[in-house]
């Protein structure tokens, strides 16, 4: 009898035991971040300067898709002036965040994370739950599909499903073949997401990058709704995508010039990314307008 | 002058930053620097035909006399979207017939006709704008 209950006693604390450490191990993300724009911030905001792929892996189709780009098409062609951020880009992009996570009602266990960005209302949710992925024909969205778990004091997303769209707002492209893990962690009131895209369409290989946001219980997130209009009288006609043809873009060199850096280097692909690329890099181009340290 | 410019790009990132700071307004259609030449200045002065206020970018069209020729000429000035200009401008801060005289950055084709607002004046009126946005 004594061993029974004794046996019983052992068994319930265990379970309590294990069910205290599951807990401890999920992380609660919620609340109002603000983004910190340190990293590559004139990219983020105002924008990356036409013919700037430095430091992304691309492949050479990639690279004739944004050689190709006119920023004209934006304005132009109604589809893209609403077009929400992929999700793999909306980490990296203007992304102030709110977190809210999920509560079953019934077992008090989180089952996903939604996240809202101010800009066109993006809204993701980032499941908790064990659910599978879609097959691979179902839908693509934006944001994709996300799954999650917790691992060693991390959130480890990994996300499917993503619609076309792009890798840098200077028409890069991103195909809807990509897939990316994201790494979700905090530090005091510091939350860092460190991202892997790996794209099979336009990468030759993943592209790593990391973002940082601070606690802020005053951000307010508020609605962004975006009309469709005719911007420019550019192509009012509505038959036109503006672009340009393949070695007709007349601005391929004007970044290395500005900067006063080489111009290969400035064409991407995945050497780039790598110190040792210094050692590769011939003259450069241009004057020194932009150059205040080393220049000559 | 030359030596200023890093100096300016660097201010301009930090006060932006600071200004986005608390308010969840940020809005990332496409990249300026892409899409217009971030270090000239064009002024134009016309008749203020539609202003559309609204988000990602609001953008005031205007029809511009060429001077020489007579003809017409129409241009876009882009502008902050809704939510970011909200307090300082809105629907009725300006009025189809206004006279305007704004400047901004110009595109990169000049037959495109388009500018990202720097400053607005309407010339003999009561509002103007100046400031930045993203």
């Amino acid at each position: 009898m004594k061993n029974t209950i004794l046996t019983k006693l052992v068994f319930f604390t265990l379970i309590l035991l294990g069910s205290t450490i599951a807990i401890a191990q999920e992380i609660n993300f919620a609340g109002d971040w603000s983004a910190i724009y340190h990293e590559d911030a004139p990219e983020r905001i105002p924008g990356p300067p036409l013919s700037d792929f430095a430091g992304l892996p691309l492949n050479e189709a990639a690279i004739m898709r944004a050689n190709t780009w006119d920023p004209n098409r934006i304005s132009v062609v109604p589809e893209f002036q609403c077009r929400e951020h992929g999700g793999d880009y909306s980490m990296r992009g203007l992304a102030h965040m709110r977190i809210e996570r999920v509560i079953d009602p019934r077992s008090q266990q989180a089952i996903a994370f939604k996240t809202r960005m101010n800009f066109h209302n993006m809204e993701r949710t980032i499941w908790l739950d064990g659910r599978d992925h879609p097959p691979a024909d179902a839908p693509h969205t934006w944001d994709g599909f996300s799954t999650a778990h917790f691992e060693n004091g991390m959130m480890v997303v990994y996300t499917t499903h993503q619609k076309e769209s792009y890798t840098r707002r200077n028409g890069v492209p991103a195909s809807s073949e990509r897939t990316f893990t994201e790494y979700w962690y905090i530090h005091e009131n510091y939350l860092t997401v460190l991202t892997v895209v790996d794209d099979p369409v336009f990468y030759t290989e993943p592209l790593v990058r990391s973002q940082n946001w601070v606690l802020n219980p005053a951000l307010r997130i508020t609605s962004n709704n975006c009309e469709y209009v005719l911007e420019t009288p550019i192509g009012d006609d509505g038959q036109i995508v503006p672009h340009y043809l393949p070695g007709q873009n007349p601005f391929l060199t004007e970044t290395a010039e500005i900067y006063h850096l080489p111009y290969e280097g400035m064409m991407g692909g995945a050497e780039t990314m790598y110190p040792e690329f210094r050692d590769q890099l011939g003259e450069p181009l241009g004057d020194s307008r932009f150059c205040t340290l080393d220049c000559e | 002058m030359q030596q200023d410019k890093p100096n300016l790009l660097t201010a301009f990132i930090l006060s932006l930053g600071l200004s986005l700071f608390a308010i969840g307004t940020v809005n990332a259609h496409h990249s300026f620097p892409a899409t217009y030449v971030m270090d000239e200045e064009q002024t134009i002065e016309g008749t203020m035909v539609q202003f559309l206020f609204r988000n990602p970018h609001s953008f005031v069209h205007v029809m511009v006399t060429d001077e020489e020729t007579g003809e017409n000429q129409r241009w876009a000035v882009e502008w902050g979207g809704a939510s970011a200009l909200a307090g300082s401008v809105d629907r009725s801060s300006l009025k189809p017939g206004d006279q305007v005289r704004i400047s901004g950055q110009p595109g990169r084709n000049p037959e495109d006709h388009r500018l990202r607002m720097q400053s607005l004046e309407v010339i003999d009126g009561d509002f103007e704008w100046n400031g930045d946005f993203d």
